[in-house]
């Protein structure tokens, strides 16, 4: 298999073969082989150490494992992914900026099964994918544990509730921070509650052009909590976030934008 | 190496999509004709007007011993509770609602599952009869069906997701939803769901209501009781009745039931859609004395606007849970267009279909204690004994004068589905002889909380049996035959061209009976209790049988002495297709 990958590398056997052959993984995962065929097919996958993944060194909970991804150093990225080897459920979320309305980071708060690699993917316009990631040292269990929210006399009271803030930086972006209220369940939890979960979220400016789209799935930690660093424009007074679950419930907020630092707002619907 | 495994996967791949079903619109021609066309089932009743009579007669009285199990497929989970969902069948794909607010697409080919959707429940759901499901319904490319925290969803045929989701109301103040939506034509709107609400027990005002099937957006409201004002494009419409109070007395129809928890039928002979309506609130009748108009009912909607175009109510001042909520079946006879309904007050009504007007009623249980009969004007002849007394006219005001009632408030006849075949002008009705004794205490109504005002508990009528599938002849009334059954009868009934009844007991067989006899031709032991209605389609030339078998529902929960005749079924969660052998059709 060494021998192949390195012919690869050479370019002596056809491109086309290259696809699930992506150099050794630096993070020897047993399941990467696999995992990269599955998520990027026969597009071209290199590891790349501009794309950056950022974990704490020892996690206090597993349920909420703080995590950056961030592949700012490369220009022209039309989507990044995080994807976790050994949870369950692998592919995290992935982030599509609108037309470079938004860089390419994220910050959110994941859980992990087990310890497991933690990589970012960047898809550049010519097509390639650039990978990097850390491993992430962790006892387990954050995807089989039921959520918070099954504690709760009434959690249904909370759904969708939102706390928001924007603060515009003098390069022009600004970073946004969104939480909003839900359980997000993996499905996997022994209590037998069914996946439960925001899938998707449009980030928009205040008159409706679009700045990103972030597309979750089940190992995103209750309570969704993102960062982002977005491109709104001068005259966008708020950010405005439409967010769905996989049920269908509808998750409106907005965000006020000000050009001096707003107090911490709280909206909210659903 | 690597190379050649992976071109290999991508092989079997390719096969496989070869082979997967080709989904195409559901039309509301496809819903409106379903009735006559044999190669699906695409409503609940096969066909709207639920007559639930399939023309096919491959499978019939002599070859019915030979059916035999095509494939089974479990509902998994460790969810498994009463399974009362009647499958829907298009284009190979089988469509089937479970416990808990659960949905699956099944390969009816090989009975394997294409996707499931469970529905996230709030822990604090109040469902009153066990957390069942009736059903789903087919229209354009989505798959719609309602859940117990009282929510419409509506989820893309080939792949599971949710397209809308739209709440009926909140589940806190005691709705929820356990029905098959009814999709209807109409001129100004298009396809819309019609569909009632579950909560009766909780003080809830029924309403039935109409969205546009393509986005779930509102299109009329159809408060089932009188005073309330409907809604049609978001405007206060017509007021249900002519006026406030006719038949109420002080503020009790604000809270005053009439929960359309069982959904409704469609008849495109008269474009009306007929809904059932449940018991007026509370349970004691001496705080509302009045008709408490449109409870206990039977109403026929105008698709188009949501007005009512005729009522007609089985038991006026109901103090006995008599709820009005079973189905209407619409049929002709002597080139009349009528319709009728085996109510849980035990009688067996005809009506004309077109405008209400009663035909005649006849019982369909023995030993009826709490009305003489239904008199010519088809109003109920009381045995004022027989009315559970008021808690104040009792020494300490707390406890009314207890009677012993026939039926019980679960009805000679519940959920269960009947069905008519044309061919022997004879409808097929899931009995159950029970009574009760019950009486009136005092209650207020408080948001959320059970509003009964009433004790009670079911006693069995015979020693031998409670259940009964009866032949009734609805010219007369004559009960032509009756297949008795030990525990009560829950699931529903399927006849056929084939000469044919299907029905399910809760001690888990599926039977078909000879359709002008009775004589039992053919039994299959489910594995759990059958309390779901069968139905048949016929797919690649060969007619077909499914049921879903999962004991649970009202029975376990609410019936007293009975609960004894129903202690050793155990709960499961199984459909159960079943074919011929090939050579045995071929004789």
């Amino acid at each position: 298999m060494l021998r192949i990958l390195a012919a690869a590398l050479l370019g002596l056997v056809p491109a086309h073969l290259v696809y699930a052959e992506t150099a050794a993984d630096p993070l020897q995962s047993p399941v990467w082989n696999d995992l990269a065929r599955k998520t990027f097919g026969d597009a071209a996958v290199v590891f790349d150490g501009r794309v950056k993944v950022t974990v704490p060194a020892i996690v206090e909970n597993q349920a909420q494992v703080p995590v950056s991804a961030d592949a700012r150093g490369l220009a022209n990225v039309e989507r990044l992914i995080v994807l976790t080897d050994l949870n369950p459920i692998q592919h995290v979320l992935t982030i599509t900026p609108a037309q470079s309305k938004a860089e390419a980071y994220i910050s959110f708060r994941l859980k992990i099964e087990q310890a497991t690699p933690v990589r970012a993917a960047a898809l550049t316009s010519d097509g390639v994918w650039h990978v990097g990631g850390v491993f992430l040292e962790a006892a387990g269990g954050g995807c089989s544990s039921p959520a918070m929210a099954r504690g709760d006399a009434d959690w249904t009271a909370t759904l969708g509730n939102a706390q928001g803030k924007v603060w515009r930086q003098a390069d022009g972006t600004a970073r946004l921070r969104l939480r909003v209220r839900h359980p997000m369940d993996t499905g996997l939890a022994k209590d037998n509650t069914p996946a439960f979960f925001i899938e998707k979220f449009d980030v928009k400016g205040a008159s409706g052009d679009p700045l990103a789209t972030v597309e979750m799935f089940e190992p995103v930690a209750e309570d969704p909590t993102i960062t982002l660093s977005i491109k709104p424009a001068a005259s966008d007074a708020s950010i405005n976030i439409d967010g769905r679950d996989n049920n269908g419930n509808i998750y409106r907020s907005v965000v006020p934008a000000p050009w001096n630092q707003s107090a911490l707002t709280t909206t909210s619907g659903h | 190496m690597k190379s050649l495994k992976w071109l290999a996967t991508a092989s079997v791949l390719a096969l496989s999509v070869c082979a997967a079903p080709a989904f195409a619109d559901v039309s509301i021609e496809d819903i409106v004709n379903d009735a006559k066309t044999t190669n699906d089932v695409v409503t609940a009743g096969l066909g709207g007007q639920a007559q639930r009579y399939s023309p096919l007669k491959s499978v019939n009285k002599d070859n019915v011993g030979g059916l035999v199990p095509a494939w089974a497929m479990s509902l998994g989970g460790e969810k498994m509770r009463g399974q009362e969902s009647q499958p829907l069948v298009k284009d190979g794909v089988m469509y089937i609602t479970g416990s808990y607010s659960r949905i699956w697409a099944i390969d009816v080919k090989t009975g394997r599952e294409l996707w499931q959707y469970d529905h996230r429940l709030p822990e604090g759901i109040l469902p009153c009869c066990d957390v069942v499901n009736r059903g789903a319904a087919l229209v354009g490319k989505t798959v719609v069906f309602g859940t117990l925290d009282a929510k419409l969803v509506s989820l893309d045929q080939k792949t599971g997701k949710v397209v809308w989701t739209k709440e009926i109301d909140d589940f806190k103040g005691g709705y929820s939803y356990t029905a098959s939506p009814l999709i209807v034509p109409s001129k100004a709107h298009g396809p819309l769901i019609v569909t009632g609400v579950s909560g009766g027990e909780f003080g809830i005002v029924g309403r039935v209501e109409a969205r546009k099937a393509e986005t779930g957006d509102l299109v009329w409201s159809r408060p089932t009781i009188e005073g309330h004002v409907g809604t049609l494009n978001g405007k206060p419409s017509t007021m249900t009745g002519d006026k406030v109070n006719a038949s109420w007395p002080g503020d009790l129809w604000k809270t005053g039931g009439g929960a359309t928890w069982l959904g409704g039928t469609y008849d495109s002979d008269t474009n009306l859609i007929f809904m059932g309506t449940g018991n007026p609130a509370p349970w004691n009748s001496h705080m509302r004395p009045g008709d408490n108009k449109w409870s206990c009912s039977r109403i026929a909607l105008d698709p188009e606007t949501g007005d009512i175009k005729w009522g007609y109510q089985t038991t006026p001042n109901d103090g006995w849970d008599f709820d009005g909520v079973n189905e209407v079946v619409a049929f002709d006879a002597d080139g009349k267009k009528l319709a009728a309904t085996a109510d849980r007050n035990g009688f067996f009504y005809v009506l004309d279909r077109t405008n209400g007007k009663y035909v005649n009623a006849t019982p369909f249980v023995e030993k009826i204690t709490w009305a003489k009969e239904i008199g010519k004007d088809g109003r109920p002849v009381y045995n004022a004994d027989n009315r559970p007394g008021d808690p104040k006219g009792s020494k300490d005001g707390k406890k009314g004068t207890e009677v012993f009632a026939i039926p019980s408030f679960l009805g000679g006849k519940n959920q269960q589905p009947m069905a008519y075949s044309p061919d022997t002008k004879l409808f097929y009705v899931p009995a159950n002889e029970w009574g009760m004794n019950i009486h009136n205490e005092p209650v207020t109504y408080k948001k959320g909380a059970a509003y009964l005002g009433a004790g009670f508990t079911i006693k069995p009528t015979f020693e031998d049996h409670i259940g009964a599938l009866k032949a009734i002849d609805p010219a007369t009334g004559k009960i032509v035959w009756q297949n008795n059954n030990k525990a009560p009868l829950w699931g529903g009934v399927l006849t056929t061209g084939g000469g044919l009844v299907f029905y399910g007991t809760p001690e888990g067989e599926l039977k078909a009976v000879d359709d002008a006899t009775g004589k039992e031709l053919w039994s299959f032991n489910t594995g759990s209790g059958v309390v779901a209605p069968p139905i048949t389609w016929e797919q690649d030339g060969e007619q077909m049988v499914t049921v879903i078998s999962g004991w649970g529902g009202a029975v376990p929960l609410w019936g007293g002495e009975v609960a004894k005749t129903v202690a050793n079924l155990n709960q499961g969660g199984m459909v159960w297709t079943f074919k011929l052998p090939k050579k045995v059709a071929a004789k």
